[in-house]
């Protein structure tokens, strides 16, 4: 019992967030461990983005308990809310990233954030961006990046504070068969090196292509876990 | 931390190129309109103020008045609050200047068997104390001294010029602070339009957790340091403007007494001041509609 809740990072009871009369979650509960891999599915308007926001705080739930390593959501202050999302690499569908600033200041706008030197934040990216293979790209500007290489970008910048966990709403959903297989190894690789990846998609493919813990969620509740 | 504010702040500045041009150049044509406007009143004023200069007051003395008793009477005079000098001009001068000013028709006053006129004191003010109820009242106070006959000072002129004066210069004060605020609004505006372009940019900073601060030092450098560059590129344009167009007017050959001058080093310095003030205001109030910071 010990054991198991020390390996818990994420604790969602009883949670519920409602959009006016909406209900777009209602008494979901469910236990993360440390370094495992989910996947969450569902149809369009099932809550999946909804979750991920709930968990990273871009929204608070209308009632019922969220814990992210030990922090309860519903508890900490406006002004922790930055720390808490230092705690995340957060991956979008539509890439999220600043058009007008270069691959390189995207990526090492995180380490800036959470108080880096110059001077630490350079190698870093550039690692990073190495091993997403766009170090070539770091340059250039997010509008000329093809779909899959802005992703890469973005998964780089999930990455670059090597957080304890991403989160990734659809992450392949703009994307060709290929570029979408690339950021699945990419997510792999960064679930190896010991983060707790939550990926929100409805890409079937890449579920039964890939090993991980599978929760579906159905209007707003949890319809099955396997 | 500053330092690095500041840096963050120069990279957006040239990452955004566009919208800060944008907003620096309607910083500048605001200023430029303001203190253009304040320039042509202020020249104004100081054109009114520079023929009313002109103004004095003439006390003539009686006609059997002793030099003693006139001497007395003249250091009285100089006494007076106001007073900065006295003239003494004596019926005989007087009567020789009025036959120059005749000119050819100085015949006409050959008729006359003995000078008509008195002798008098021209009294020129201090610069202080040309308000036209400062001057009707030592007016008075000179007409009441003894010896003196009567007191002259271009009474309905003045009455005339003081409405046209005062008139002016609520003019120009109303369409000064019409612009000014116009200016405000502009300039707010802008500030707004950029913030409101830039929500998403600012919403991304937010999820990859930073925090007020961060986000919010750059835009005041910025936005304060577009106040200043569009501050001091209006002043600079206007006084291109100035120099251009200014020697063209020839003023010295029309007013001898009057020169344009160019608004002065303190309500330039004043100017980019307050247009810095104006981008950290509209700043702080775009920040707090639609950032919710
Ligand atoms: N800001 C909001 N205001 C009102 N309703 C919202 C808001 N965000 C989400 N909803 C509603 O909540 C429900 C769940 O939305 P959510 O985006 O979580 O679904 P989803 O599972 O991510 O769907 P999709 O697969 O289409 O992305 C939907 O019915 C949606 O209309
Ligand atoms: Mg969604």
């Amino acid at each position: 019992m010990h054991a198991e809740r020390k390996n818990t990072i994420i604790r969602m009871f009883n949670v519920s967030k409602r959009y006016g009369k909406m209900e777009a979650l209602s008494n979901l509960s469910l236990e993360v461990r440390k370094n495992e891999f989910i996947f969450v599915t569902g149809p369009s308007g099932a809550g999946k983005s909804t979750m991920i926001k709930l968990l990273y705080k871009g929204e608070s739930a209308s009632s019922g308990a969220i814990l992210v390593d030990g922090m309860n959501l519903a508890r900490i202050s406006r002004k922790q809310i930055p720390m808490l999302r230092r705690q995340f690499g957060v991956i979008f569908q539509d890439f999220k990233l600043i058009p007008t600033k270069t691959v390189f200041q995207n990526v090492a706008l995180v380490l800036a954030v959470a108080g880096l030197k110059p001077k630490e934040i350079y190698p870093r990216v550039m690692d990073v961006l190495e091993r997403v293979g766009i170090d070539d790209r770091a340059e250039e500007f997010p509008p000329v990046l093809s779909g899959g290489e802005k992703q890469r970008v973005a998964v780089a910048r999930a990455m670059v504070g090597g957080p304890k966990i991403v989160l990734a709403d659809e992450p392949t959903g703009s994307l060709d068969p290929d570029s979408a297989a690339h950021i699945f190894q990419l997510l792999r690789a960064v679930h190896e090196a010991g983060a707790t990846v939550i990926v929100a998609t409805h890409d079937q493919q890449m579920i039964n292509n890939h090993d991980g813990r599978v929760v579906r969620l159905e209007k707003g509740r949890m319809a099955r876990e396997n | 931390m500053l330092i690095f504010a500041a840096k963050r702040a120069l990279t957006d500045i040239v990452n955004n190129k566009f919208l800060h041009i944008v907003s620096i150049v309607t910083i500048a044509l605001s200023v430029f309109i303001v203190s253009a406007f304040s320039l042509f009143f202020n020249n104004a004023t100081d054109f009114l103020d520079a023929w009313r200069t002109g103004v004095r007051v003439i006390a003539y003395v009686g006609a059997n008045v002793t030099e003693p008793q006139r001497t007395r009477l003249e250091e009285t005079i100089r006494n007076l609050n106001g007073v900065s000098v006295v003239e003494f001009i004596s019926k005989d001068d007087a009567f020789n200047d009025l036959k120059q000013k005749i000119g050819q028709q100085s015949s006409l006053l050959d008729g006359l068997d003995k000078n008509p006129l008195p002798d008098s004191f021209e009294i020129t003010l201090t610069d202080s104390y040309r308000r036209l109820e400062d001057i009707e009242k030592l007016s008075q106070s000179i007409g009441g001294l003894p010896y003196v006959e009567d007191v002259e000072y271009a009474q309905k002129w003045l009455h005339r010029f003081n409405g046209i004066y005062n008139l002016f210069k609520v003019t120009g004060l109303v369409l000064v602070s019409i612009f000014f605020i116009a200016t405000l609004l502009i300039i707010a505006n802008t500030i707004r339009l950029i913030m409101y372009s830039r929500r998403e940019e600012i919403e991304i900073m937010r999820i990859i957790g930073a925090d007020e601060e961060f986000i919010k030092y750059p835009l005041f450098l910025e936005a304060v340091a577009q106040g200043f560059l569009g501050g001091v590129a209006g002043i600079l344009m206007l006084y291109l403007a100035f120099i251009l167009t200014v020697p063209n007017l020839a003023p010295e050959t029309v007013f001898s007494f009057f020169e344009i001058r160019f608004i002065s080093v303190k309500f330039s310095l004043t100017i980019v001041l307050c247009s810095m003030m104006i981008g950290w205001v509209g700043c702080f109030f775009s920040i707090r509609k639609f950032l919710k910071l």
